[in-house]
């Protein structure tokens, strides 16, 4: 079920900008609801800012007016000032990072379930062309990436600027000429963390690929270690990992170079700072014209002002993948489900009684590639139809297509004579009752999954369901009974409870019409000898279309279709398909009646 | 574990210690800075000349430049050892994989050997780079910040450093939860990932049964659960990062406040109290790094413990050891009273696959192996192949008893098609030659046309040098059978074993390799396995087995006339192909 690779979107190759207006504004559509809290985090963030800014201010004032005149009376009063910045500081950066984090995680919570509930909207044709592994990480690692981008990208940005700008401004206000001598290594800085950062970047990069190539080389040689070791082939396979492995460890090993130097002079860069400090503002103290307390405080602003310089790559390259991560996003989100309910679409009034008409149904999963072709035949409200057919002869198909999984190609599907493609989604899968090959259990309790969340089904009908289908014997065995809970997908039940479980849940949904497609899995031949019981019992007084695998099963059908090769080649009850020499159901017959023997 | 971790990184001794020496003059560079600063305002406070002053400068200048080198050096030596220590450990772990048999990867994932692999390995990278770096680090930083400062005011020291015991104790027990927090958050996301996979994969039912709505919710609900732990993880971090401020802004406090009034007194100068300040400045981080270092060495105390539980796993089939002899075997094998169950968990006996089996195949001769879905079948030609532990004295190739002689022998001996059609993410020639890749074209295009490959190769963009998988290209069940096919054949191997290995493959073109074998055969042995009966006609000899017993051998007609086991499988079979046809 794979179409040409253009159906795959080259998803993993979007390198994405770190501005990218066109996303930013599709981002804020989801921020906005939260636009009160982003905006106390930034009053938040003015506040952190100003407390962290006027520490080394204080400090300063407590050198010149009191540690240098020697003049203890007053320091007090500026020791508890230091103190209070402090604590606001660490409040307000606490209460900041943490409505930024809640800002964050409000608007992921939005995003993430909003591409689920697309995701629920697409039609079953958009999973044969995705493979689920990568519509996962859309809805993990994409979604992440973007979060990361959040907490530590684009409003730290603002509030690193925000503090640069207030520390020119104080830089400046203090003594400007010391001011241009100190910041006279902002442009130096600027220029190293540009060009090593991107060095930095690109090494990771490379490190990443790496990463990726090696694992894949592991991966795919574990998974294949059997043939390696039947063809003899342990050398090579030593020496083609090797290379993998020196090629990972020297992109490692110029990453850390480049991290290693990138640190290290931005470091040297700030000692430079402050010789230029000592130089520049010695002169002026010899000449008088500033105190020591303002050199202090030069020497903490100059410090402050650096950090968020080196900070800057690395927050570059967050917002680098998250904007790819959103573009990815989106443009999952942009795609239109194909089958959808049309405005006004037809819901019945009353159930419906049940007659189902296909009418020169053609259909296939592959463009060019029909499963069914021109299939038409006519089921009448109670009547019990059986189909049947070789392997890939389409059987399956036909369920899916009632139930509007997929739309036909050509012909078309009534339901009490009415176009399934009329119908509202919900209400014609409500009417139509279908039971999977696979079964299928929701996570969640035993009680959820036999009524599926609808009220009309009452506990009395869920009980009934339970006894006619013989699985109350092992629900009451159940630690929690009707609460047990169903891990996912029923893992901690067995196939056979499964089924029973399922089938119950069929019948104490009663719907007019039943689709089942029986199992293939085999199960002990007590539980069979259950599992038909229950069957007989759901298919009594209902429409049904059921698929057998075993012939058995259907008949004492109504009427039997026998598929082939996607057509409808024969038709008629057990009797009389039996007596169509060398017809189709007649071989598939015998076929069973011998495997019964082998 | 402090030895394996020694054993591994004993190599590159000379390096860490470089990197060692060379922490120490960064350290002692890093130190040389405020020192130079007191001695800066020492002299603007003995009113020096400007040119005095300037000097400092040019000395920060120079102990910064000096400072840059070294420190570079000393993280390019350490870490770097730590990049060449990991590579070197995942080198090991990969040959023991390659030692390793079947025994273990039917017990051990894929994806847990990955894992350990991958993550583990990352763990024992931050033990061997940042994690030593940083140990070492924090002890010379201590070491020499603290002597410094109790040089300049040892009562002041005293009081300042007062605040570091509870600030050490608050930020051990908070990272301690922070972690705690994060492991809740990974775990929430782990279940919410899950959730929609089975959401994903299970798609068509979610519609069937009208439950979209109800499957968003239970997802928002595991989403809001995931934003709760999310920001109790906040919460608590944030609380750690106040803590670690308010702590070292405290002890800055303190220093003002005890500090100023010794200046005033005269008990200290101003550069002393300048230099002060930056020195314990130093401290701060160290401190905050403590826990985060033993954090580390934790778990990768973990790490190191689940990569030896596979590099101490022992193969129960010997591997070829380097340097051992090259031998073909004869296409001769005899079978002979072979009992053999697949070894379980310690305390169960095996359940025997196969019971008391003879088998005699001449050199040459073609031998089909029949009989129901686990009757031993796929275990019998595992065992020549001596993919399991084969008990002594039980199969001999070539006259040789194959559990007495290197297993590459008999590895080498037989060309293997399996089950499962795998095929490496290589170019198809690479594939085809996989078993012999001297092989000359002339083999390779005899392989080619044996497999009836010829015409498919002609619709790949670049022929053999087609690179499987790349650019969305996929080989469809059959084409991938095929190629294994053609890779068994190439190097002539004495005996040629299919074990159901063209089932995707259709029929006629099924028969029509299988003749073409049959006509390039030479002397070679073949045994095939194969649920398709009505291609075996023209082997010598079909051998039954049912539960892992051989119950009947004989050619085509002999069993159907016996109308054992085998004639119910033709029959069933003869009807199925019949009906495929119409």
């Amino acid at each position: 079920m794979r179409r040409p690779e253009t159906a795959f979107a080259p998803d993993e190759e979007i390198r994405g900008r770190a501005y990218d207006a066109r996303l930013l504004r599709r981002l804020w559509a989801y921020v906005r609801p939260y636009r009160g809290l982003l905006a106390w985090s930034l009053v938040l963030l003015l506040g952190v800012s100003a407390a962290q800014l006027v520490q080394p201010y204080l400090v300063k004032v407590a050198i010149d007016a009191h540690i240098t005149p020697r003049r203890l009376e007053g320091l007090g009063r500026l020791a508890v000032l230091f103190l209070a910045a402090l604590a606001a500081e660490f409040v307000l950066r606490f209460a900041q990072l943490y409505v930024l984090e809640k800002t964050g995680q409000n608007v992921v919570y939005d995003l993430r379930t909003a591409v689920f509930a697309h995701l629920q909207r697409l039609p079953a044709s958009y999973f044969d062309r995705h493979p689920v592994g990568r519509l996962m990480s859309r809805v993990t690692s994409d979604i992440d990436a973007l979060n990361e981008a959040f907490t530590s990208g684009l409003v730290l940005i603002l509030a690193d600027l925000l503090k640069l700008a207030g520390i020119v401004a104080i830089l400046l206000w203090m003594d400007w000429r010391l001011a241009l001598v100190t910041l006279a290594v902002a442009p130096p800085m600027v220029g190293v963390t540009w060009y090593f950062g991107g060095q930095v970047r690109r090494a990771y990069r490379r490190v990443r690929a790496m990463v990726g190539r090696l694992n894949g080389f592991l991966q795919e040689t574990v998974s294949g270690m059997r043939l390696v070791q039947m063809c003899s082939r342990e050398s090579w396979a030593r020496d083609a990992f090797r290379e993998v492995n020196r090629q990972h460890r020297d992109a490692s090993l110029q990453s850390v170079f480049y991290d290693s130097v990138f640190s290290a002079v931005v470091e040297m860069l700030g000692s430079v700072s402050v010789a230029a400090i000592v130089w520049a503002g010695g002169a002026r103290i010899l000449r008088g014209s500033i105190s020591f307390g303002t050199l202090v405080a030069f020497f903490d602003y100059a410090e402050k002002f650096f950090r968020p310089l080196q900070e800057f790559s690395q927050r570059y390259a967050t917002m680098q993948a998250a904007m790819a991560s959103a573009e990815r996003i989106f443009q999952l989100l942009d795609v239109e489900p194909e089958i959808v309910a049309r405005p006004g679409a037809y819901r019945p009034a009353r159930p419906p009684r049940g007659e189902i008409v296909f009418e020169g149904v053609t259909f296939g999963y592959e463009p060019g590639v029909p499963v069914l072709q021109d299939v038409s035949f006519r089921i009448r409200p109670g009547e019990r139809v059986g189909v049947v057919g070789w392997t890939g002869s389409g059987k399956t198909t036909l369920i899916r297509l009632l139930i509007r999984l997929y739309d036909v190609w050509d012909g078309r599907i009534l339901l009490d004579g009415v176009d399934v493609r009329e119908y509202d989604l919900a209400a014609l899968r409500r009417s139509v009752g279908v039971v999977f090959q696979d079964t299928f259990l929701f996570a969640g309790t035993v009680h959820y999954n036999l009524t599926l969340g609808d009220e009309r089904v009452t506990r009395e009908r869920v009980e009934r369901a339970l006894e006619v289908t013989g699985a109350e014997a092992f629900v009451r065995r159940l630690p929690g009974q009707l609460q047990s809970e169903v891990r996912e997908r029923g893992g901690n039940f067995s196939t056979g409870e499964k089924q029973l479980l399922v089938f119950a849940r069929a019948l104490a949904f009663d719907p007019p019409v039943l689709a089942l497609d029986e199992a293939t899995s085999s199960v002990d031949p007590l539980t069979e000898a259950r599992m038909q019981q229950a069957l007989r019992a759901l298919l009594a007084g209902r429409t049904s279309l059921v698929i057998a695998h075993r012939l058995a099963t259907v008949r004492d059908a109504d009427r039997i279709l026998v598929l082939h090769h996607g057509r409808l080649r024969e038709q008629g009850t057990h009797r009389e398909l039996l007596r169509l020499e060398s017809g189709i159901y007649r071989t598939l017959y015998t076929l069973q009646q011998a495997a019964r023997g082998a | 574990m402090g030895r394996r971790f020694w054993d591994y990184g004993k190599r590159y001794w000379p390096a860490y210690a470089v990197g060692f020496a060379f922490l120490l003059l960064t350290n002692g560079l890093a130190l040389a800075i405020p020192w130079l600063l007191r001695d800066a305002v020492h002299r603007l406070e003995r009113r020096a000349p400007l040119r005095e002053v300037a000097l400092v400068a040019v000395g920060i200048v120079l102990v910064a430049v000096l400072q840059a080198f070294v420190r570079t050096h000393s993280r390019l030596r350490i870490l770097g050892a730590s990049r060449r220590v990991v590579y070197d450990i995942r080198n090991g772990l990969f040959d023991h994989l390659l030692r390793l048999d079947a025994t273990f990867y039917d017990r051990q994932r894929t994806g847990d050997i990955m894992s350990r692999a991958v993550n583990d390995l990352g763990l024992l990278q931050s033990v061997y780079g940042p994690g030593v770096m940083n140990l070492l680090n924090t002890s010379i930083a201590y070491t020499a910040a603290l002597a410094l400062l109790l040089h300049l005011d040892a009562v002041l020291t005293a009081v300042a450093l007062a605040v570091y015991p509870p600030l050490w104790f608050a930020v051990n027990r908070l990272s301690r939860r922070v972690y705690a927090h994060s492991l809740a958050v990974q775990e929430q996301l782990g279940v919410l990932s899950n959730r929609a996979q089975e959401n994903l994969a299970g798609h068509q039912q979610v519609k069937a049964y009208v439950q979209e709505t109800h499957e968003v919710e239970a997802f928002q609900g595991l989403c809001a659960e995931f934003r709760r732990r999310s920001l109790a993880l906040a919460r608590t971090r944030g609380a750690m990062l106040a803590a670690i401020g308010i702590a070292t802004g405290a002890a800055t406090l303190v220093v003002l406040l005890v500090g100023g009034r010794h200046v005033i007194e005269g008990r200290m100068t101003l550069g002393d109290f300048v230099a002060f300040q930056a020195y314990l400045a130093l401290l701060a981080w160290p401190t905050i790094a403590l826990g985060w270092i033993v954090n580390v060495f934790q778990r990768g105390a973990g790490a190191m413990r689940r990569v030896l539980e596979i590099l101490e796993a022992e193969p129960a089939v010997p591997p070829p050891a380097p340097g051992e002899t090259h031998a073909i075997l004869d296409g001769d094998i005899e079978i002979r009273g072979l009992t053999f169950g697949y070894p379980v968990r310690d305390g169960e006996p095996p359940r025997p696959v196969l019971q008391d089996v003879h088998l005699r195949i001449r050199r040459g001769e073609r031998v089909a192996l029949v009989g129901p879905v686990g009757s031993g079948k796929s275990t019998l030609v595992n065992l020549l192949a001596r993919v399991y532990p084969v008990p002594p004295g039980t199969i001999f190739v070539g006259g040789q008893d194959i559990a007495r002689v290197p297993v590459s022998w008999v590895r080498r001996s037989i060309g293997y098609v399996p089950q499962e059609a795998f095929l490496f993410s290589r170019t198809i020639r690479e594939n085809v030659t996989f078993r012999d890749p001297g092989a000359n074209e002339d083999e390779v295009a005899r392989a080619i046309r044996l497999a009836h490959l010829a015409a498919d190769l002609e619709g790949f963009p670049r022929g053999l040098e087609t690179v499987i998988g790349e650019r969305g290209i996929t080989l469809s069940g059959g084409q991938r059978q095929r190629a294994t096919l053609a890779r068994a054949v190439v190097g002539d191997p004495p005996i040629l074993v299919l074990d159901d290995s063209l089932s995707a493959v259709d029929a006629d073109t099924e028969r029509a390799i299988l003749e073409a074998l049959e006509r390039e055969r030479g002397g070679r042995t073949c045994i095939v396995v194969s649920h398709r009966l009505s291609t075996l006609r023209h082997v010598d000899r079909i051998v039954v087995l049912d539960r892992g017993r051989l119950v009947e051998q004989g050619t085509h007609e002999e069993l159907l006339a016996r109308g054992g086991v085998y004639a119910r499988l033709f029959e069933r079979q003869r009807l199925e192909e019949r009906l495929e046809a119409r």
